[in-house]
């Protein structure tokens, strides 16, 4: 996959805190696409510590997919898919994992505000069950890895080829 | 919130169970018997000793990247702290020259990162009437800009003498894994300036800022260096005559359980509540500012002390003036060392550290055994320090806002826990907000 440094297409950023348990969740997703190996115009990062450093993350890209771990009440392990392209998802994010001061969705309209937001932007959400001091994910989240790394890489192909052909 | 005997009832409940813009989660309950403030709880989840149980049975050079891990928003005060208190247990010092020069420079570099966070971010929204940065942003892009330029000048200290922005891996027991070279912090020259122009500013802006009257009584207590502001070293003095080693932190300051927060709250023995940071920082050593820091104090009038919670954005904004400016000094003055680190061998015994998050003292204790093994770890963020300060504070401005609805008081509460910038994923995880009038 391709070096942030190349001018990426499009930037998957997995988000969270490898110690908050099932916060680790995105970065895990992330960590198992890199194992694959794959798409030039894909670049990978894995973001933990406070969000507005993903600003940065994301600048000079077309499209960005976030994966994070989501604590809204659904069973964990659901796999969770919010565009934010448009329109703001602060009401359909009514539990960001978050254990700072602005959340993921907080970061995305803060650089819309400010015309820093990539033309595409789709969050990728795994509903975590325990997000206490500690590593290693739940049984129910650790089983969907895959299924999540597999969508997050063909939304980021899709992404890709869609936005490719832009000026 | 509740309300559920109205507020003719004799009980009042004011309720907050998720307090936004302060790093982390928490929770604020109030309960007022009548005009009586009967109970302030400011309530911190801590995860129960997970850090330190982590670092027992692990080497001695783990420390400073394992305690990084516990907060995004200041890992370089917790390397540091970890840094000094493995090299006080192995009979090292690295007060003077370029290694410790490194270090300064590095934690600047966190300070300018958690200030203008803080101070943009988080703080700003309340004096401008903002429920937060993304609404500011639409009618002050000026000053969120401001703030990510800043930010990012401390980013880039981070990145190139930590070796990446969040959670650096450059720093080692007895010193770092690489020394930059000269021509490598030069690079750091444009945006440091840039930064402090824009910290000059900002002091101005902040000093200009609508401030409600207040005063915190508390004892302020921070580190002294002898030969410059504190930041990573130095004894613990306060206003009040405490001057004692960091390793006599126990004999005077004691941590107890309060039932309502799984965080410690310390006190000290001998008088109680005291507060750590940006204002007992300022207070005991606005002299040794840098000159352009301490002229920017002057004409915003803050004078030699400032008890003024709400006024921490300025006193914030002087050290974010401090810290561009000493950043740059280092770099100026920088010779790269013959050697990225000391050895440090390992040698049964303890060792104390402490140094000043941008939040206020953080002090670590290690004991290991001969081969460097951490055998038991205590670690008292700053957070937890000012804890009881923080719920004085609050309890003095229930007690002003007795009139006010339920929904400004709870606001003025929020306003009075961000005024202490609490990092409460340093002290714990999830805080919530409640006022209880029934």
């Amino acid at each position: 996959m391709a070096d942030a440094a190349t001018r990426p297409v499009v930037v998957v950023i997995g988000v969270g805190n490898s110690l908050r348990h099932d916060d680790a969740a995105g970065l895990e997703a992330v960590r198992r696409l890199r194992g694959r190996g794959c798409d030039a115009e894909i670049a990978l990062c894995e973001h933990e510590g406070e969000t507005l450093g993903l600003l940065e993350r994301w600048q000079n890209a077309r499209a960005v997919v976030l994966v994070d771990a989501i604590h809204s009440g659904a069973t964990p392990g659901t796999i969770h898919r919010l565009d934010a392209s448009a329109e703001p998802i602060g009401a359909r994010l009514p539990g960001s994992s978050s254990t700072h001061a602005l959340g993921v969705g907080e970061a995305i309209e803060l650089a819309r505000e400010l015309r820093r937001l990539p033309a595409r932007v789709v969050l990728y959400g795994v509903e975590g069950r325990n997000f206490e001091a500690g590593s290693g994910l739940s049984p129910e989240v650790a089983a969907t890895i895959d299924a999540l790394a597999d969508a997050v890489h063909g939304e980021a192909r899709s992404l890709a080829a869609a936005t490719a052909a832009w000026p | 919130m509740s309300d559920p005997d109205g507020q003719g009832g004799r009980r009042r409940v004011i309720r907050t169970d998720y307090l936004a813009r302060v790093e982390g989660e928490g929770a604020m309950y109030v309960r007022l018997e009548g005009r009586e403030v009967a109970e302030v709880k400011l309530r911190i989840y801590e995860p129960p000793r997970f850090f330190e149980a982590l670092l027992r049975g692990r080497a001695f050079t783990e420390a400073p990247d394992i305690t990084a891990r516990i907060c995004g928003i200041c890992p370089v005060a917790y390397q540091m702290s970890s840094v000094r208190a493995m090299e006080d247990a192995c009979g090292v010092s690295i007060d003077t020259g370029p290694l410790r020069d490194l270090r300064r420079l590095l934690y600047c570099g966190e300070w300018i990162e958690s200030h203008s966070l803080h101070v943009y971010m988080l703080h700003a929204p309340d004096f401008l009437g903002y429920a937060g940065a993304v609404e500011m942003a639409r009618e002050h892009r000026g000053i969120v800009e401001q703030g990510l330029q800043m930010k990012k000048a401390g980013n880039a200290v981070m990145t190139l003498v930590g070796g990446r922005e969040v959670h650096p891996i450059n720093v080692r027991v007895g010193g770092f894994y690489r020394a930059p070279s000269r021509s490598q912090l030069r690079t750091l020259v444009e945006p440091l300036q840039r930064a402090r122009e824009t910290a000059l500013e900002t002091v101005r802006w902040a000093a200009g800022l609508p401030f409600p009257d207040a005063r915190l009584e508390p004892e302020l207590l921070a580190l002294s260096d002898p030969a410059a502001y504190p930041i990573d070293r130095g004894r613990i003095v306060s206003d009040r005559g405490l001057d004692i080693a960091p390793d006599e932190f126990d004999e005077h300051i004691v941590e107890e359980h309060v039932e309502h927060s799984t965080a410690l709250h310390a006190r000290l023995r001998a008088r109680g509540t005291y507060l750590t940071g940006p204002l007992a920082r300022y207070a005991l050593a606005s002299q040794a500012l840098a000159a352009p820091a301490r002229d920017a104090a002057r004409e915003a009038g803050l004078g030699a002390v400032c008890r003024n919670p709400f006024q921490s954005i300025v006193v914030r904004a002087v050290e974010l003036v401090h810290a561009c400016d000493e950043a740059l000094e280092i770099i100026d003055a920088y010779e790269e060392p013959d050697a990225p680190a000391v050895e440090v061998t390992p040698r049964r015994g303890v060792g104390h550290g402490a140094t000043e998050a941008p939040r206020g003292l953080l002090y670590h204790r290690y004991e290991i055994d001969e081969d460097g093994t951490i055998l038991d770890a205590r670690i008292v963020p700053p957070t937890s320090q000012n804890q009881l300060a923080i719920e004085e504070d609050l309890r003095a401005v229930v007690e002003g806002g007795l009139d006010l609805p339920d929904e400004k008081l709870s606001l003025r509460c929020e306003q009075a826990i961000r005024n202490h910038d609490p990092c409460i994923s340093c002290a714990t995880h999830f805080l919530k907000l409640t006022v209880d009038r029934g």
